[in-house]
């Protein structure tokens, strides 16, 4: 799971693919290479913009714990589970 | 939110807000919204603003910045008329509406029973009576048929699709036109095909489903404006001459048909129509006319009125204004019109700010919404 | 598009989650719901007191509400026909207080089997107040309801076979009915049910009465159908109904004195096959009452010209009294994100106890102010079923475990189709005219549930080899304590 996750984020961030992702802080997303649209939740919205800026999962989780108050091992395992859904739909 | 000049300004009928439902545009199967705004914004007197008011992102009149001045999503009839109503409420306070001119079949319920809300609001309409709209639906038109001495083919309400393969027994022969409550028509070829159809309207539409004889002959529409009154106001003829897969027409030209008119006024005498209505007839080689379906509202084809010289949509604000005189051309046969599809372009933004906050001249933020809503519930109370 | 990492407002935490739009139905106002989707109590008694006081899931009938119901349905038939009736449907919701409420509003018991008919009797209802109908009523309670009185509707040649020789045995000359179906042209004719007109079964069966030496027929009985939309399908069904009563004057054996249409009026709830809401779907009971009455004025009035009185009309409604006088209040037990990107929550109560749930669409409300937007969420029920769905669909905004909502109309039906499956039945309370609240119908509790179980002595122990080692130290049934068959 962990190295599915740290994989995908690896894949993600090849090209520059997450950060030509258009964010607007709606939570509406467009992939420019797809042409797919997307809702991101509130929570969604700050994750992906904290992994755009090439944070690791570990760091994103550190951030998201620090903003939401919770733990670090919830933060972990929302963001992992994050990256595997976009890893199915980016 | 409301524009500064709103309520200063002398309003007639050419500067109105008109709001127009059914701005949806799907090339096989138009709605009449855009059809209904583009006569009205090309009317030569017409110098108001036009709201699309549609029920998909992908409803291409909400984008059309040459046609419209802004668009929003309502929602759906099965929603029911408390939350039509308070949508309606929002966009009216941000766009301070004068008409609007309902376009789809199925929403007229909901926006008849608002009716007395709306007009608290100054906002206009021109729709039938609840009555009215039921004596013409299609599970009763036969009856109505029958009861102002129209012919109309015989048509039958089902609900079980085991009908289809006993109703040849019943004399009732394959091809055999099968219809949708609110929309959707198709021809049957055998009980296979029937029973395809069948689901796919209790799909779309649920139940009942009716079922239709054919009648051979040529098909013919007349869209018109019944003034409430008894008198059949400013009717527009036209012969189909190409058809969809889905039996719309792509091509006709207008013509010019006493008998036709008759059947129409007789309708609208029948009902003490008030409103739009297309009505749809099949002359039959016998050579009777054949009433097919009365539809309560404007047609998609409705622009050829305007090309004729008699704008019905602008006849209709012209109405509800009160207006003594409407310019209406005399009847002129023979221009034609063919539908072609082309390309609206939509921004990303704007395809957001429909997605998002639900409208497009507003704002791309939540908030404007529910302050609107507010400030509409003082404005409420106050009226 | 902003895409900076900051953001004023970052809500609060639930776990991060990505949506793809999918084309078609995009309308994020399509299935909004009013703002003032919230209800803090049910016919006049706070939510919370009633959780509190009767546990969750619990059924609320407002005894108010039902007696109103039945005062204008009456009205709205007796004040255009005087010999109007009602018969309260049994099925429909046959717990005891709910009966009797409808008992003392004058209406007659209508039952369908031995178990409704027994009911009734017990209830302390005459027999003569009781209209049984049905395809199947054995030979010992058919016996038990001419002894008493109640007017049998026979169903089908074999019943009134039974009948004859049951009146015979008696020696008894018995008024009975007999079910008739036949098409209206407006609903799908239910032709299981009573003797076909059409085919010539009716003829048949008047033909075996006027041979009879027991039965004479002086009701004529039809049912077509069930949520029936259409008001111009009761005023065709009491047309051909009555041009039989005339056909039928004059034959030996037949006196016509009621005309029973059943029921099948709809209630305000939103059928699932049915696009417009119920609000505009359901046409007002006067309308029926107008479509009934008008017909059976005119197809009746050729009596007054020979000098005979006019038949009663007897009307079976349960739907539109009971269904919108109870409500079922059920509490989020957890909520999740589906893959498809829709919430859902998990209730306490399923189809287990909203057995109509998979004909309708019940209105759902909060029961508390919430925030977030609205979305699509399904409701799923407690039960290990995939087919156990309250609502596909519904746009409401982010649930909580805990929260309680307050599901309605449900008085029709799901307090006698409700299952037993894995689950305890729960309380059903009735908020009383003159206030305060009182428990109809107890909770099931283990004692319930095995109380019809019996145990061979063979199997009262783990032990295979088939020594009897009792379960506990008195020897008896751990549970019911008492002795093992």
């Amino acid at each position: 799971m962990t190295m599915a996750a740290a994989e995908l984020l690896k894949e993600l961030s090849k090209d520059d693919r997450l950060n030509r992702i258009a964010i607007s802080d709606t939570g509406f997303i467009f992939d420019p290479q797809t042409g797919q649209s997307f809702t991101l939740n509130r929570t969604g919205l700050v994750t992906l913009s904290i992994l755009k800026r090439g944070s690791s999962i570990d760091e994103t989780a550190e951030q998201l714990s620090h903003q939401y108050g919770i733990t670090e091992e919830t933060a972990v395992n929302s963001v992992e589970a994050f990256l595997l859904q976009l890893g199915r739909y980016l | 939110m409301l524009p500064q000049n709103h309520f200063q300004k002398e309003k007639n009928w050419r500067n109105w807000n008109v709001a127009v439902t059914g701005m949806n545009a799907s090339p096989e199967s138009p709605g009449p919204g855009f059809a209904v705004a583009r006569s009205i914004r090309e009317h030569r007197h017409f110098d108001g603003r036009i709201i699309g008011l549609g029920y998909d992102v992908l409803d291409a009149g909400l984008y059309s910045k040459t046609i419209c001045n802004g668009g929003y999503l309502i929602p759906y009839p099965s929603a029911g008329r408390d939350a039509l109503l308070e949508r309606i409420y929002q966009v009216h306070a941000l766009e301070g509406l004068d008409a609007i001119i309902p376009c789809l079949d199925a929403e007229l319920q909901n926006f008849i029973g608002i009716q007395s809300e709306l007009k608290q609001l100054g906002i206009k309409m021109l729709i039938p009576t609840r009555e009215q709209f039921t004596l013409r639906a299609k599970d009763h038109l036969a009856e109505f048929c029958k009861s102002i001495g129209v012919d109309a083919p015989e048509t039958k309400t089902i609900t079980n699709p085991l009908f289809f393969d006993e109703c040849e027994a019943q004399g009732w022969q394959y091809p055999l036109m099968v219809k949708g409550i609110f929309y959707d028509a198709t021809v049957a070829r055998n009980a296979y095909e029937a029973k395809s159809i069948f689901a796919k309207l209790v799909q779309s539409w649920g139940y009942p489903v009716l079922v239709q004889k054919i009648i051979p002959g040529d098909e013919y529409d007349l869209a018109a404006i019944g003034d409430g009154h008894c008198r059949m106001l400013g009717a527009v003829m036209m012969r189909k001459r190409g058809l969809t897969d889905k039996g719309k027409a792509w091509a006709g030209v207008t013509v010019v048909d006493e008998a036709i008119g008759k059947v129409a006024e007789k309708i609208i005498r029948g009902l003490a129509w008030r409103g739009p209505l297309e009505v749809e007839v099949m002359k039959g080689y016998d050579g009777k006319i054949y009433l097919i379906e009365i539809n309560p509202r404007f047609p998609a084809w409705i622009y050829l009125s305007h090309a004729v010289g008699r704008n019905l949509p602008a006849a209709l604000l012209q109405t509800l204004a009160n207006e003594p005189e409407l310019d209406l051309s005399p009847p002129k046969p023979g221009t034609f019109f063919i539908r072609h599809a082309q390309e609206l372009i939509v921004e990303l933004a704007e395809f957001e700010s429909l997605f998002v906050n639900g409208g497009i001249s507003t704002p791309i933020q939540e908030e404007p919404l529910e302050v609107s809503l507010q400030e509409h519930d003082k404005f409420k109370a106050a009226s | 598009m902003d895409s900076s990492a900051d953001f004023t407002d970052i809500g609060t935490w639930e776990p991060p989650f990505i949506q793809p739009h999918k084309m078609g139905a995009l309308n994020k106002f399509g299935q909004r719901t009013v703002r003032d989707n919230i209800t803090r109590e049910v016919f006049g008694v706070p939510v919370s007191d009633l959780v509190r006081r009767y546990g969750s899931p619990v059924f609320v009938v407002g005894e108010k509400h039902l007696r109103q119901n039945i005062r204008r349905i009456k009205t709205a038939f007796q004040q255009r026909y005087n010999l109007a009736v009602h018969g309260w449907s049994y099925k429909t919701n046959y717990i005891s207080a709910i009966c009797r409420i409808l008992h003392q509003e004058g209406s007659l018991a209508e039952v369908v089997s031995k178990f409704e008919y027994e009911k009734a009797r017990f209830l302390g209802v005459p027999g003569d107040q009781i209209i049984f109908n049905g395809p199947n009523k054995p030979k010992d309670i058919l016996r038990r309801a001419i002894e008493d009185g109640a007017l049998n509707q026979a169903d089908h040649m074999d019943e009134l076979k039974m009948l004859e020789a049951v009146a015979e045995e008696l020696d008894k000359t018995v008024k009975i009915g007999i079910r008739i179906n036949f098409d209206t042209g407006f609903t799908e004719p239910w032709s299981r049910f009573g003797f076909n007109l059409e085919s010539g079964q009716v003829n048949e069966a008047i033909n075996f009465i006027s041979r009879s030496n027991h039965l004479r027929l002086s009701s004529l009985h039809s049912h077509i159908g069930t949520f029936v939309l259409e008001p111009r399908a009761y005023a065709e069904q009491v047309r051909i109904m009555c041009e039989l009563m005339r056909k039928l004057e004059g034959v030996e054996n037949v006196a016509i004195d009621t005309i029973d249409v059943g029921g099948g009026i709809p209630s305000r709830n939103a059928l699932q096959t049915i696009y417009l809401p119920p609000e505009q779907a359901v046409p007002d009971i006067n309308e029926y009452a107008d479509a009934i009455c008008e017909a059976l004025l005119a197809g009746s009035r050729y009596r007054k010209e020979i000098g005979k009185d006019l038949p009663r009309l007897i009307f079976e409604s349960g739907r539109a009294v009971i269904d919108d006088a109870e409500v079922l209040i059920t509490s989020v037990v957890g909520t999740k994100r589906l893959p498809d990107g829709r919430r859902a929550a998990i209730l306490d109560a399923g189809t287990n106890l909203l057995f109509t749930a998979y004909w309708y669409n019940h209105q759902v409300k909060m029961t508390r102010n919430a925030a977030g937007s609205e979305e699509e969420t399904v409701l799923y029920g407690p039960l290990c079923m995939n087919i156990d769905v309250v609502r596909h669909s519904i746009s409401l905004p982010p649930l909580a475990a805990g929260d309680q909502l307050v599901i309605s109309p449900v008085g029709a039906y799901n307090n006698t189709q409700w299952l037993q499956f894995i689950e305890y039945r729960p309380n059903v309370v009735l908020a009383q005219e003159s206030g305060g609240c009182s428990v109809i119908r107890q909770a099931e509790d283990l004692g319930v549930m095995m109380a019809q179980d019996q145990i061979p002595a063979h199997l009262a122990s783990f032990d295979v080899s088939g020594k009897v080692r009792p379960l506990n130290r008195s020897g008896n049934h751990p549970v019911l304590n008492r002795k093992l068959v």
